[in-house]
Order: C-alpha cells, then structure tokens, then sequence
C-alpha cells in the first residue's frame, strides 16, 4: 500500500527542528500504523513528507505501487495530487467557509471527474451523517467546540475516498474524557470504513490502544517496528522500553547463556539477573536486564531467604495507592525497583522479597 | 512548522511509466518575478535620481552636467550644517521625549487604574488622529501666538508688554511635535500595559512595594523595551517629519535637516536642486542607521512579551484619593491635546477675518468661510483629488501587500528580495521622496509630472512598507495547516491562496486600506514638491492657505475635512479593534 525507503530529510541548521535518516517501513491496506515517538524525532516531518508537504532530501516513496517520490529520479508528485486524507493538529477547519462548504471542498477539488451540486450534496450529507455532524452543515465552522472540529476535520479528510489517511496528533489539543471518547470512536470508524491509516503521535497509552503496528521512532531514525504486544513486552532496545510504558531497566554486563533455564545472565548492581533473551542481537550483546512494575512479584519475606535466583530482599520506601492497584518503591541496596502490584498493602519501612520471574524479565541493547 | 518549500535542487525530471512529471523543486513563480520587477521598477528610480542630482552639476536649464562632490563638500564646510545637526537631534528628541511622557501617562491610567472617565483618553486620541497636521499645527500657532489668548492672559496677569510665550522657536516646535504624537504614543502603549500580567505587580506589592515603587520597579521596567521602541519610532518620525520645521521652524530661523531642503528649492532663487538632493542623501543615510537601531530594539521587545495565557487578567489598581486627581488629569490632557486646537480652529473658521479672542468678536462670528469653502470648485476639487488619491493608493498598495505579504510570511522562494524592495523605502523621509520624485519626474521626459496619478505613483511606493507588514502580520495570524488543509483536498497554490489565504486576510486588508488611505490623505510633505494646478489635494492646499495668510479659509476647509477623515478613522479603529490587529 505504502511503502517508504530510506526516506531522509537534512535540515539547514537556520531550521530547528528534526531531520530524518533513512526511514523506511510499509503500511498494508487497511493498516491502522502508527509512528510514536517524543516531539523532535522526527515522526511528523516523517509524516508531511508522505502527505507531500515537505521535500525529502533523498528516499522513495510508493503509493498504491505508483512512486510519489524518488530522488533519484527527480520524481515529486505535489501533495493536491496525491488524493490523501489529512487531520491537522490544529484540525485545520476553515473559519470562512460553512460546516457543509469545509466538507464539500476536496470534492469540488476532485480532478477528472467532475461532481455534480446533488451528488456533493449526498456525499458531504453522507459523511456529516457519520461524524454526528449533519444538523450543524450550514454552521459556520468557526462556531464548533473543539471536538466538533475535530470531527468536522475527519469528516473532509474521509468524504473524497482518500487512498491513505494521515492523522497528525489529532486528540492532542482535546481535554482528558474528550480525548478517550474520540479515540473508540477514530478505531471504530477506521474499521468501519476500512481505511489504511498513518497516525503520529506522542502518546503511548493512544498508540498501544489504536495500532495494528507501531514504528517507535528516536532521533530521526526508527527503534523499532512491531504490534503494540511486541513494542510493550518484547521491545528491542532500552530506548523502547522506557518509552513504551514504565519499567525497571537493571544495566550491566553479559555472564553468559544458562543452558538449563535457556536464558542469559546478566551481571547488575543486585546481583546476577536470570532473563530471557527474544533475539539473538540483544543476546549477543545485552547492556541491561528489563522488568515492568506489573510484573515484579512481591512477597512477604520468608526463610528462603534470597537464595533463589532472581530474587532480592529490600525495604518498601514509598507506597501510593492508586485505586485499582499499588504502586511502591523498593529500595535494595542502591537501587529503586518501581513495583505495580494489585493486591497486598504495604506500610513503609518494610521489609520484602521482591521476585523477577525470568520469562518476564528480558535482556536488551542498551544504545 | 517548517516552511514547505521544496529545497531539493533539479529541474523537471520525467516520472516513470510515462506520467506526468513534477518538479521535483518548488522555483521561483512567475508572480514574484513579476513581483520582484514591478518593485524594482518603483522603488530604485528615486534612488537613483537622488544620487545622481547629489553628484552632478545642474545648468540653468535643469539638464544634469559634469560630475561633482561640490554639493556634499559645501555642506560641510558650511558653518550652519553644525547648528541645523544639533537643532535635528535636540528637536527629535524632545518631542520622542514628550510624546511618550504623555502617552505612557495616559495609557497607565487608561488600563491599569479605576480613574473616571477612562474611555474619554481613547475618544480624543481618535479624534485627533483624524485632524490634518497643518490644521493642528496651525491651531497651536494660533492659540500659542503672539496675539493669541495665552499671552494675552499672561500679560493681563503679570503686566509687561512683550509677550511671555516665543511659539516660532526650538522648544516651540518640540511641544507641537510631541502634542502631534501623543496621542499614537497613547494607542501603541495601551495594550502594552493592557497586556501585562498582574501577577508580576502582585508579586511586587506582596514583597512589600507601594503603588510607586511597583510602577517604578516592575511596571516601568518591564514596559521598558516597549517604551523604548516607540521612543525611538517617534525620534525616528520626528527627524524626518517636515511640517513642524516648516511651519514653527522657518519663520523663527531655527532649521533642521528637512527643513533646509525645503530652504534650498523654495526660498533659494534659483533652487538649488543639487544641494538639496545632497541634504536628502545625508538623511537617507541618517535614517537607514536610525532604522537599523530600530529593528534590533523592537526585536527585543518580543523577549519581554508578558502574556502568559494561563490565569492571565490584567489588575486594576485602585488609586483611592488619587482618583479624583488622575480625572482631573484624564480631563485635562484631551482637553489640551484636542479641545483647546479645535477650539482655536473652529474660532478662526467663524471669523471673516481672523482676530484674537474677545468679546467684541464674538458679534462677528459667522458662518461665511463655510459658504466660501463648499461653493469654491477648487476646494471642492481639492476633496474630490484627495479621497480618489487616498483610494487609488490604498487598493493598490493593498492588493500588491497581500500578494508579497503572504510570499513572505510563507518564506517562498524569492521572498527575502521581495521584502527588502518593499521596505525600502521607509528610509526615505517623506520630502525627500518627494524631491526624488520630483527630479524623477521632471527628467523622465513623461507627461505625468503634476498628474494625480503621479501623486498616487508617490504614494504607493512611500506605503508599501505599511501595507506589507499589515499583510504579513494578517498571513501569520494564519496558520500553515489551513492553507496545506487545502493542497491534500486537492487545491493548487493558486487555488489555496484565492480560496483560503485572501478570504481570511479580508480584516486585515480592509484595516490596511483604511490605514494606507488616512496616511496618504494626511500627506504633505510627500506631495508639496509633486502636486500640480490639476491636482491639489486638501493637506497640501491648507499648507499654502496658511503661506498666503488665508486663516478663515483654511480653518473652515481644515473643519469639513476632519469631520470626513474622522468618519474613515473611526471605520479603521473598529475593524483593527475588532480583529485585534495592531495599530500603526
């Protein structure tokens, strides 16, 4: 569907803002892709050299297996050809023109064909319908709360049957229960219409929830690609993993593979951690034991005593308690371990076991 | 955002599969080439001929001869070159001093106290923006004179016989200059302290600061830059203002850099026409320097920018038993600034012949000059040339503005030259663009000198720097995503600038039409050197009115025009209020 080579955009340095190296990924029909990533890496230049809004310094680009860009061969095909959709952050709805008119205008862009005032009339009438939008058509745009430009601004990017949809961090500028309401409802229309979808933003908890496939992307370059599953329980490397979620990230050195338990181990500052190692890259040569806060297991100590592998005493010495779970730091020795646990009440100052369980603990790169 | 301009270098390059190829590169579009040497073709002529005539001899005839710097070295040799500097500087000066004394005073009161009748200091600032300068001007003369009422009180009071007030002399000109600013002053610091969080007094007054220690420490300071700026911006439209200096400075001898150009080509028999363009080049180039400071001290001001958003409300502060005290200053600087010159005038008008006041006088008042004025063709005409000027200059100073402010907010390619052809010429003081014109349109062979398309030529160019920035401030209140909105549906550049960028920049053209068509129908010096029989304007003919002694027919002409340009303020006010564009 789309397919993206080593796509780079230089910047002058007059221009401050992220440059881009060598991406390169594939969307397929009806993906819902999404690039995560902090501001400044790069995901939104990414994102407006797709939609034609930017000149990439060098890369390909095909679309429906048509190139829309190749440096090398001079090709750029201007963003008013490329028959996409687009949602801005800024939602991008015209003040001047009507709900209705906003609506209406890729249509009456629409080249080769030519609509007629009834067919524009149905089909805009037809979106208005599905965004919840119709009664406010001949409003002026300007009059919307937020959450109704935000439809409105969906409502034009899907009424022309764009051949991709680019979503620019379009819940950002909503508040909290708006932004949750939005984002059932962006998954269920994407379904629905079956629309392949390209989608930037900040927000982990937005990109696990929404995506078919996630790029993370660091620094202008791409950390890694994988389902949200993947990116949140196998990730590739520390930048991933502390990215993606909250973790426990133990850095140290390889001992070597255990043959028994068929991981490796990992020289840290508690001590010899057993973890699993998922590829062969981060086996070779892992810089840091992983661990999220939900699955570190704590119990009350017992006689055990931290003889057993992977587990530690420490000293409770926060406690929050968020409502549907518990949420302490453990001291041991040096080092803060952030523990999620949903049953047990801790005071602080106690003492504890605090377990890894090595098939949830994983060995990874450390950049 | 960054700009979408393309930057990768290559011409057309044929796509695959035998399609249509693109550019891979966005080049410079033909409509800023065309552009580009329209702006050449207006903006560097005066140039050029001001130059030239600066550096060569002229024979009896007007015809350019043999080259020389005599023009130049007489200046310096000269002994009054030093006084005339010094009289520049110190009158320059005093009025930016002044005008913004009482313009912050002002605006303090205005926006950040509980004084009474606030709203008062808004209602004469805009009406007096509407009075032609040499109406005000005249007003003062008359009312500071030597027969006028002031000194005719001051003697009655303290006896003698010469009179108290010297009006044709340095401090003279510095207090009408000042009084004729005050009044921008007040409207460009209003928001100014209208927009300065409260937070930061609040802070102040719990560290323990009085009412006058936080207006000194905190309000004032951080108001500093601003207030430098506009100083500056004053200083600036001092130096090369021309009315003052002709009208206070010229009789009393007291002359500075504009008025001697003037000097050489009026009151010299023969104009000397080479040194006269000798003085404009020198305050080019004063002015070009002047300029320079300005921009590096208003880009400053943006560090300051207090409005955080955020909990954001300006505070009024409560001045207790001082109400009463800044009311009656609240009263009493409009009635100074505007009461007391339209008294003055509006008593001339009455008057067949003009005489101090007094009570015998008063039988005479009548409204003859009136009768004389509508019922005159040549004044009649005068109105009719100066609202077609006024229009013809601000639709196309606004049409070219809209254009070139939207390829240069949007940074197109060719943008940076097109910005600087139409900054330009803010470098030229106006009667000095009006010489460059002049010698322009008297050696250009052509049949327009003294047209009033030649004045509309003149006008176009001395605007366009106002017109651009108007537009470009309109296109960044834009922002990018619309117009790109607009090329994913499908638009062309074209297409997205007629269908989206124009219709939302309607507010802020109409606000620069209204602006550009007030500064060209206030102009004088701009158009004393260019007008001809055929197209005297009401600015210029009150100036010569007032150089023949004509005061009755001056003052009622000076009466029917404001109340037409006051109509065209107002209608500028409320569209620049409403879309909250900034004046000036």
């Amino acid at each position: 569907m789309l397919q993206v080579e080593s796509l780079t955009k230089v910047y002058s340095p007059r221009e401050n803002g992220g440059g881009i190296r060598n991406i390169g990924f594939q969307v397929t029909a009806g993906e819902f892709y999404t690039l995560l990533g902090p501001s400044g890496c790069g995901k939104t230049t990414t994102l407006r050299a797709v939609a034609g809004l930017e000149v990439p310094t060098a890369g390909r680009m095909t679309l429906e297996g048509r190139t829309i860009f190749d440096s090398g061969k001079g090709i750029f095909m201007p963003a008013n050809q490329r028959r996409l959709g687009m949602v801005f952050q800024s939602y991008a709805v015209w003040p001047h023109m009507t709900v209705f008119e906003n609506t209406a205008f890729p249509l009456r862009m629409l080249r080769g064909k030519r609509w007629s005032e009834l067919d524009i009339r149905q089909r805009v009438m037809r979106t208005l319908e599905t965004m919840g939008l119709a009664s406010f058509a001949s409003r002026s745009a300007a009059q919307l709360s937020g959450g109704q430009q935000q439809r409105l601004s969906l409502a034009r990017a899907l009424v022309a049957e764009p051949r991709l949809l680019l979503l620019d961090e379009p819940l950002s500028n909503l508040d909290a229960l708006l932004r949750e309401q939005m984002r059932s409802e962006l998954r269920r229309l994407q379904k629905e219409v079956g629309i392949t979808t390209v989608y930037v933003t900040h927000d982990q908890s937005e990109a696990l929830a929404l995506s078919d496939r996630i790029a993370v992307m660091h620094d202008g370059r791409i950390a890694q690609i994988g389902t949200p599953h993947q990116i949140y329980l196998q990730p590739d490397n520390a930048f991933v993993a502390t990215f993606v979620g909250r973790s426990n990230l133990l850095r140290g050195r390889l001992l070597g593979r255990d043959m028994q338990d068929a991981g490796v181990r990992i020289a840290t500052d508690l001590g010899t951690v057993l973890c699993k190692s998922l590829n062969s890259a981060a086996a070779s040569s892992p810089g840091a034991a992983l661990i999220r806060p939900e699955h570190v297991v704590l119990t009350a100590i017992d006689g055990s005593g931290g003889s057993e592998i992977n587990r530690f005493r420490g000293r409770v010495s926060q406690v929050a308690f968020l409502g549907e779970a518990t949420e302490c730091v453990v001291q041991i020795g040096k080092v803060d371990i952030l523990v999620r646990s949903l049953a047990g009440q801790y005071d602080g100052s106690e003492l504890v076991d605090v377990f890894f369980p090595p098939e949830r603990t994983l060995a990874i790169a450390v950049d | 955002m960054m700009g979408h301009a393309g930057r990768l270098d290559g011409a057309i390059i044929p796509a695959e599969r035998g399609g249509k190829a693109y550019p891979a590169t966005r080049r410079v579009s033909l409509a800023v080439v065309l552009l580009i040497a329209l702006l050449c073709a207006a903006v560097i002529p005066p140039f050029v001929f001001l130059a030239y005539s600066s550096l060569h001899q002229l024979d009896p005839t007007g015809a350019f001869g043999a080259l020389t710097f005599e023009h130049f070295s007489t200046i310096f040799r000269s002994r009054a070159f030093g006084s005339t500097l010094v009289n520049s500087v110190a009158y320059a000066l005093g009025s930016a001093l002044l005008a913004l004394a009482i313009g912050a005073a002002q605006a303090w009161l205005a926006e950040r106290t509980d004084a009474f009748l606030r709203q008062l200091l808004y209602v004469a600032s805009i009406v007096s923006l509407g009075i032609p300068y040499v109406l005000y001007i005249v007003a003062w003369l008359l009312f500071l004179g030597k027969a006028g009422p002031l000194n005719a009180l001051l003697l009655q009071l303290f006896g003698g016989t010469e009179p108290y007030i010297n009006v044709y002399s340095l401090s003279g000109m510095i207090f009408i200059e000042g009084m004729l600013w005050s009044p921008l002053a007040f409207l460009l610091l209003s928001p100014v302290f209208r927009n300065s969080d409260a937070s930061f007094e609040e802070a102040a007054s719990i560290c323990g600061a009085g009412l006058l220690s936080t207006l000194r420490h905190v309000t004032l300071r951080m108001a500093r830059p601003a207030l430098l700026a506009l100083g500056l911006l004053v200083f600036i439209k001092a130096s090369e203002s021309f009315e003052v200096p002709a009208l206070v400075g010229l009789p009393g001898s007291t002359i500075v850099l504009t008025s001697t150009i003037y000097q050489r080509l009026t009151l010299d028999m023969p104009p000397d026409i080479g040194s006269a363009s000798a003085f404009g080049v020198l305050l080019l180039v004063i002015m070009a320097i002047l300029l320079q400071i300005y921009n590096r001290v208003a880009a400053q001001t943006h560090r300051y920018q207090t409005v955080t958003g955020k909990g954001y409300r300006p505070r009024v502060i409560r001045l207790g038993r001082w109400r009463y005290a800044a009311g009656a200053l609240i009263v009493a600087i409009p009635f100074i600034v505007v009461v007391v010159p339209l008294a003055t005038i509006l008593w001339a008008a009455l008057l067949p012949f003009y005489e101090p006041l007094s009570v015998a006088a008063i039988s005479k008042l009548g409204f003859g000059n009136f009768v004389q004025v509508l019922n005159s063709q040549s004044f009649r005409d005068s109105i009719a040339n100066s609202l077609i000027l006024g229009a013809s200059a601000a639709t196309v100073v606004t049409a070219l503005a809209a254009i070139a402010g939207w390829c240069v907010a949007r940074r197109v390619a060719g943008s940076r030259l097109l910005d600087l052809l139409a900054t330009l010429p803010l470098v030229f003081p106006a009667i000095v663009l009006g010489l460059a014109f002049l010698e322009l349109f008297v050696h250009g062979g052509t049949q327009i000198y003294g047209s009033l398309f030649s004045l509309v030529i003149v006008s176009v160019v001395a605007y366009i720097p106002y017109g651009l920035r108007y537009a470009q401030l309109g296109v960044i209140q834009i922002h990018p995503e619309l117009e790109e909105a607009a090329a994913i549906a499908g638009a062309g550049h074209v297409g997205a600038f007629f269908r989206i960028a124009l219709p939302l920049l309607v507010p802020a053209m109409i606000s620069c039409w209204l602006f550009v068509f007030l500064l060209a129908v206030r102009a004088v010096s701009l158009m004393l050197l260019v007008v001809g029989p055929d197209s005297q304007v009401v600015a210029v003919a009150l100036f010569d009115f007032w150089n023949n002694g004509q005061i009755g027919e001056l003052a009622a002409l000076g009466c029917v025009w404001t109340a037409i340009v006051t109509v065209f303020t107002v209608a500028f006010l409320i569209v620049a209020r409403r879309y909250q564009l900034p004046i000036g």
